[in-house]
């Protein structure tokens, strides 16, 4: 028996395929399973494999051609066997015979009479009668349905009714009645409809904002960041009276405010001395391997007028801290006017979020890929904290919020990292090295 | 609660009213020594005497004259029609004596007179024994039209048309005699033009008549195992015409489905259907108003011809499930 080669579907919504290359040409030996051809789908290409042990023969379509899936495209023969050429018109011929035989039964005597006065075409009528039959209604109907001017709406009393009293436009509507007729439910749908699309929908749009730029390249670094990297965060309380007395103690001698040294500085340095001391936050997940970096940049995020963008502090953990101090002053004054060059952005290996400044007492930040950690942080509010004597004491203290990624390293890593930059905060001394 | 037949219904309202009113009488064909064909005035001859259970020769239209006549001069005559499709030989004493006097003699003459008329198929008596005529008297001025379809409504409403001023077409089914139901001993009367609900359901408004408003019931139960709820409505009496149950209905239904066994063409369905049409409930309406009803033939004596040229009870369920889906 000939074997026929189909076209296969590959998807569910799959209607077609192309004939992307014939792998074997006819009169080949193939074997049961080799590949054949190679098809494509309008997202990926296949290879269609031999159904049986045989002789390829008879390919009804050439490289390009299109192809509704499940057709035949070609046959396996055994030694001997010919192609059935007959046999699909064979078939074809007997199908219709019934089809033909079918429709003779399928209508009343009146109804066929019927049909031939008016010559309508059987096949366009469907029947309502017992088993299919076309009977005189459905002749009769169909002849009415015939006569609808275009332009008119069918639609029922209640629902031009309901249409009135609420102002909808029939002509939008979608009738689910016989024949199309717009009935009252199909406008309770649509009401119902209308009343969810109320966020979005009906609402007057002021403003378009197109997805372009930087706006673009947020959205799908963000929404890659939570798709691909699961995100585990981590809080720590710091206590920072230490750390900004020293610093007041630093800044009483600077006159000038661009000499003075500001926290966002401590923390960079702090966060990069952590660093140094836990790797492991300091690198890049990629699908095969997880790199370890050997230089310590410190992005901090800056919002601009339409977007955020993150300038890079390079070698955070050898800077001086005034040094630092005078780059982040620079680098946000450079960012505001627009003047940062490639380099000032490039290269980050961790970030700092900093929201403080906006009152924000603490809050979580999504990971800028490839990176494998953020640092949120929030404002420095005053607490009353007990003593060992549990006497209160009044303390500085700014919640540090990690989001790190799982893949990368797990919750002790992420938690050593925390510990140990509350560690040099609370002994400051360690950040004028 | 006492349960009685249709039957023994209209026998008591006729034993109750005889009683009750000596100008009452009744006369119509075997009506005496026999008991009436179906038996509705079996006894009342011993009670009453042959002066007011009156058997007449094989003459309708002697009949309905005499009840004319004897309406006109003061008396409140019950005439039977053996089978209602004989009352064409009466035809020109009801309608052209009968509907009309009271209207040409400026309201001076009263016709208190009742013709009752057992009709319908269904007991193989074939073509001119099973008809439905009751629409042909909806169609003549002066003629009230009753047609009970209980036991409790046979009752009641034979009581109020021999109380009331003007002729009665009283139109009975011979499938419903032996139906059973509550009937209070007691006289009362249900008033001419009051219909009745049923059955209440939210899906489809139902109008039926007659026998077809138990099948309609037996109908709404099947339906309702699938979700269906029919809303059934009795006119009852077929004119005057209740009009404003129907319409509250169809508003709050959106779809009506009459039923009848009458014809369908010409027949009492029509009338409902442009009732509901004119009305306020038309811009209620979510689908054509369907007529369900006899087909455009005489009754076969053949007694599957026949099962099958009148609505049953799955035609109604049939009906009703497409006008509900929405396929009309």
């Amino acid at each position: 028996m000939p074997k026929e080669i189909i076209m296969p579907i590959f998807g569910f919504t799959q209607e077609e395929s192309e004939i992307l290359e014939w792998l074997h040409a006819e009169g080949d030996n193939v074997e049961k399973g080799d590949p054949i051809t190679v098809v494509s789908t309008d997202k990926i290409s296949m290879e269609v494999e031999a159904p049986e042990t045989g002789i390829l023969s008879g390919i009804r379509y050439q490289v390009g051609d299109i192809v509704p899936v499940t057709k035949i495209i070609a046959y396996i023969l055994q030694p001997g066997e010919k192609l059935p050429e007959n046999k699909r018109n064979l078939k074809k011929s007997k199908e219709s015979e019934k089809v033909e035989e079918k429709t003779r039964k399928s209508a009343t005597p009146i109804a066929k009479k019927l049909i031939e006065e008016k010559s309508l075409d059987i096949d366009a009528l469907s029947g309502t009668g017992e088993n299919g039959k076309i009977t005189k209604a459905d002749v009769e109907n169909f002849l009415s349905r015939k006569k609808v001017l275009p332009g008119k709406i069918k639609a029922t009393p209640a629902a031009r009714r309901i249409g009135i009293e609420e102002n909808i436009d029939l002509s939008e509507i979608n009738g689910s009645g016989p024949e199309g007729r717009i009935q009252a439910d199909d406008l309770k749908q649509k009401r119902l409809s209308s009343t969810r699309a109320i966020p979005g929908g009906d609402v007057p749009v002021i403003k378009t904002i197109p997805l372009i730029g930087m706006r673009r390249t947020i959205a799908q670094n963000m929404q890659r960041s939570m798709q691909e990297a699961p995100h585990m965060t981590l809080q720590i309380d710091i206590p920072m009276d230490a750390l900004e007395n020293m610093r007041k103690e630093m800044n009483v001698e600077q006159e000038r405010k661009s000499e003075k040294v500001s926290l966002t500085a401590f923390i960079t340095k702090a966060v990069a001395l952590s660093l140094k001391r836990n790797l492991i936050l300091n690198s890049q997940y990629s699908k095969k391997e997880i790199r370890i970096l050997g230089e310590i940049h410190i992005g901090i995020a800056t919002a601009i007028d339409d977007g955020l963008i993150v300038p890079v502090v390079h070698d955070a953990d050898r800077k001086d801290i005034r040094q630092i101090s005078r780059e982040i002053i620079d680098l946000a004054e450079r960012a505001r006017n627009a003047k940062l060059k490639p380099e000032d952005l490039s290269n980050g290996t961790f970030t700092i979020s900093n929201l403080g400044m906006y009152g924000i007492d603490r809050f979580s930040a999504i990971i800028n890929p490839p990176q494998s950690a953020i640092l949120a942080v929030g404002k420095m509010n005053r607490y009353f904290v007990p003593t060992d004597n549990n006497l209160p004491t009044i303390q500085k203290i700014i919640t540090f919020n990690l989001s790190a990624d799982h893949r990368v390293m797990d919750g002790t890593q992420a938690a050593k990292f925390l510990s140990d930059l509350k560690n040099i905060i609370s002994e400051p001394k360690i950040l004028l090295k | 609660m006492r349960e009685i037949s249709y039957m023994e219904a209209l026998r008591e309202a006729l034993q109750q009213a005889m009683e009750k009113d000596e100008r009452v009488f009744l006369i119509g064909e075997d009506i005496g020594v026999y008991g009436g064909a179906f038996g509705v005035s079996a006894g009342l001859l011993e009670e009453f005497g042959p002066n007011r259970i009156i058997d007449t020769p094989i003459s309708e239209a002697g009949i309905a004259g005499a009840c004319v006549g004897a309406a006109v001069t003061g008396m409140r005559p019950v005439g039977e029609i053996m089978f209602s499709d004989f009352v064409v030989l009466a035809m020109s004493q009801i309608v052209m004596q009968g509907a009309k006097m009271r209207f040409m003699f400026g309201g001076k003459a009263q016709l208190p007179f009742v013709i009752r008329l057992p009709g319908g198929s269904g007991t193989g008596a074939a073509a001119q024994h099973s008809e439905s005529l009751e629409n042909w008297f909806v169609h003549v001025p002066g003629l009230k039209v009753v047609m009970p379809s209980s036991p409790y409504d046979a009752k009641g409403l034979l009581l109020a048309a021999i109380e009331e001023n003007n002729p009665v077409m009283f139109f009975e089914h011979k499938l419903l005699y032996k139906t059973k139901g509550y009937v209070p001993e007691e006289m009362y009367t249900i008033p001419i033009g009051k219909s009745k609900v049923v059955r209440e359901g939210k899906d489809l408004s139902v109008i039926a008549t007659s026998v077809m408003v138990p099948r309609s019931i037996e109908a709404a139960k099947i339906l309702s195992e699938e979700g269906i709820e029919l809303e059934i409505i009795d006119p009852r009496t077929l004119k005057p015409l209740d009009e404003e149950p129907i319409i509250e209905s169809v508003i709050k239904t959106g779809k009506a489905l009459v039923v009848h066994e009458a014809v369908k063409t010409g027949g009492f369905g029509g009338e409902i259907s442009a009732v509901i049409m004119e009305s306020s409930a038309f811009a209620y309406l979510d689908a054509p108003v369907r007529r369900l009803a006899g087909l455009d033939m005489p009754i076969p004596y053949n007694r599957t011809l026949e099962y099958h040229a009148v609505p049953q009870v799955e035609n109604i369920v049939e009906e009703a499930r497409k006008l509900v889906k929405g396929v009309y």
